[in-house]
């Protein structure tokens, strides 16, 4: 390569976005240098491990057997009275992954086409031109001395903290009303039937839900996810007591299997369930996947938008290089395709999300009662009012919380 | 500035996501804290899902904490 720059494009972070990226990039030739603060590629693990196969199967992957624990056939979801609705199909089947081993063979698909990966490799700050532009990242491989490394195009995708999408300028610092925070215990023996359970109900878990995922060898991540603004209430209305470990041990006590069941592994984390950031580019940089809050508001899950999310932003990267033109003006080309082809749905989800989390365990109760299989896939494929309705003809008074859904 | 009780902390990031002033970051195996950078808004203690921060209004540096909080 001819040029001043040691690399055509440095990305941070090589979780699902950043390795999906440098996998397209690097296949059409582009130097690609991927930095990860970890030791190890997938580790730790913070998250449910839960994927849709819909995601996966558009993209034409076929997903190494060592990749995942399970095949999911679909999804129990229970209402705060210990109702369910079993939901078996397409749109529910999944898998629950080994995080480990997946992220870290879609980072091997990604030195396959030639990508360059430097783990231990910290990103502490930006280099930048005499215009403010962004012309490198300065880096330290475990905790030694920093050094320069340059190249026209930072990508940001760096998950949760993204301390270096804040440093080029976007505001992605996450707001207490838009994440959830989480803990998850992995546990055993658990006798599942290849489904996803979900719990909802403002006792159970105040804004968000518990959730079962199943795993081989009789296996279960079983986690909770708590309203940010409603855990640790000493103040601002919050729920006193309801962090989200107390409330996972409590829900755990009462289960029939759980209660007798050990831990192999404690973790939590905070995962976002919000919207999108105001802008995914600037003039050299792009930020993707959860960095830029690319992230579903109903359940925080964001490995399949950020595989999308990465093969886009490459796709116009390949263009930029080929262009010599890393401004923003060139760059919004991924920001454009992404809000069209993503946000009509995120926003539909975040919007069910702000009135489900005014709906009471009694009405949610209800909710559950009117609703069959076929409302739920009409709820999850943003049809709202036709549900909307069924739920009102026995319930009227809930119109003012459900009026947001009937446009 | 705020303390963490790095033997329960699960590593999450949880707090330097929603750290207003980029006061905490993950380091090595560890989150770190610049108290230079705290405003002392509490936003990570609320977020923390292992209740492992504590707050320390007006204090800037850590031999200024009061006794125990180390």
């Amino acid at each position: 390569m001819s040029s001043k720059f040691d690399h055509d494009v440095i990305v941070i972070g090589g979780g699902p976005a950043g390795s999906s990226f440098a996998r397209v990039a690097a296949g059409a030739g582009l130097d690609v240098l991927v930095v990860d603060k970890r030791k190890e590629i997938g580790v730790p693990v913070r998250c449910g491990e839960g994927l849709g196969s819909l995601e996966i199967l558009k993209q034409g992957f076929v997903l190494p057997r060592a990749c995942y624990s399970i095949e999911i056939e679909g999804a129990k979801v229970y209402a705060p009275n210990g109702k369910s609705i079993t939901w078996r199909g397409e749109d529910t089947a999944g898998w629950v992954l080994e995080r480990k081993v997946f992220d870290k063979w879609l980072c091997e698909l990604a030195i396959e086409k030639g990508a360059r990966v430097h783990t231990y490799t910290r990103a502490v700050g930006v280099v930048k031109d005499e215009k403010g532009r962004p012309q490198g990242v300065k880096v330290s491989h475990g905790g030694k001395e920093p050094y320069e490394i340059s190249a026209p195009l930072i990508v940001s995708a760096e998950g949760m903290e993204s301390m270096i999408a804040r440093e080029l300028g976007f505001k992605t610092v996450h707001s207490l009303y838009d994440v959830d925070t989480c803990y998850e215990y992995e546990m055993k023996p658990y006798n599942h039937e290849n489904l996803i359970e979900l719990y909802f109900g403002n006792e159970a878990a105040p804004r968000g839900y518990v959730w079962i995922f199943p795993k081989a060898d009789k296996k279960a991540n079983v986690g909770i996810g708590v309203g940010g603004l409603v855990q640790n209430g000493t103040k601002q209305g919050g729920i006193k007591g309801a962090d989200p470990k107390t409330l996972l041990d409590a829900f755990v006590k009462k289960d029939e299997q759980l209660k007798d069941a050990s831990t192999l592994l404690d973790f939590g984390g905070v995962i976002s369930v919000g919207s999108p950031i105001d802008e995914f580019t600037r003039d050299n940089c792009m930020v993707i996947g959860t960095a830029a809050k690319q992230v579903d508001p109903i359940h925080g899950g964001g490995i399949g938008l950020a595989i999308d999310t990465g093969i886009m932003a490459a796709g116009t990267a390949i263009k930029a290089h080929e262009r010599k033109d890393f401004s923003k003006n060139m760059l919004m080309e991924y920001e454009t395709v992404w809000r069209r082809q993503k946000s009509p749905t995120l926003a539909n989800r975040l919007k069910l999300r702000k009135i489900l989390e005014k709906v009471s365990d009694d009405d949610l109760n209800h909710i559950f009662n009117t609703l069959n299989k076929e409302d739920l896939q009409k709820v999850m494929s943003s049809d709202f009012a036709p549900v909307a309705m069924k739920v009102l003809a026995g319930r009227p008074q809930l119109l003012a919380v459900l009026r947001g859904l009937m446009s | 500035m705020i303390t963490i009780k790095h033997d329960g902390c699960i590593f999450c990031v949880g707090c330097s996501s929603v750290c207003p002033a980029s006061a905490i970051e993950a380091v090595g195996t560890r989150m770190k804290t610049y108290p230079e950078k705290c405003i002392d808004c509490g936003l990570c203690v609320k977020v923390c899902p292992a209740n492992v921060i504590c707050l320390y209004k007006g204090v800037k540096d850590e031999k200024d904490l009061p006794a125990g909080a180390r």
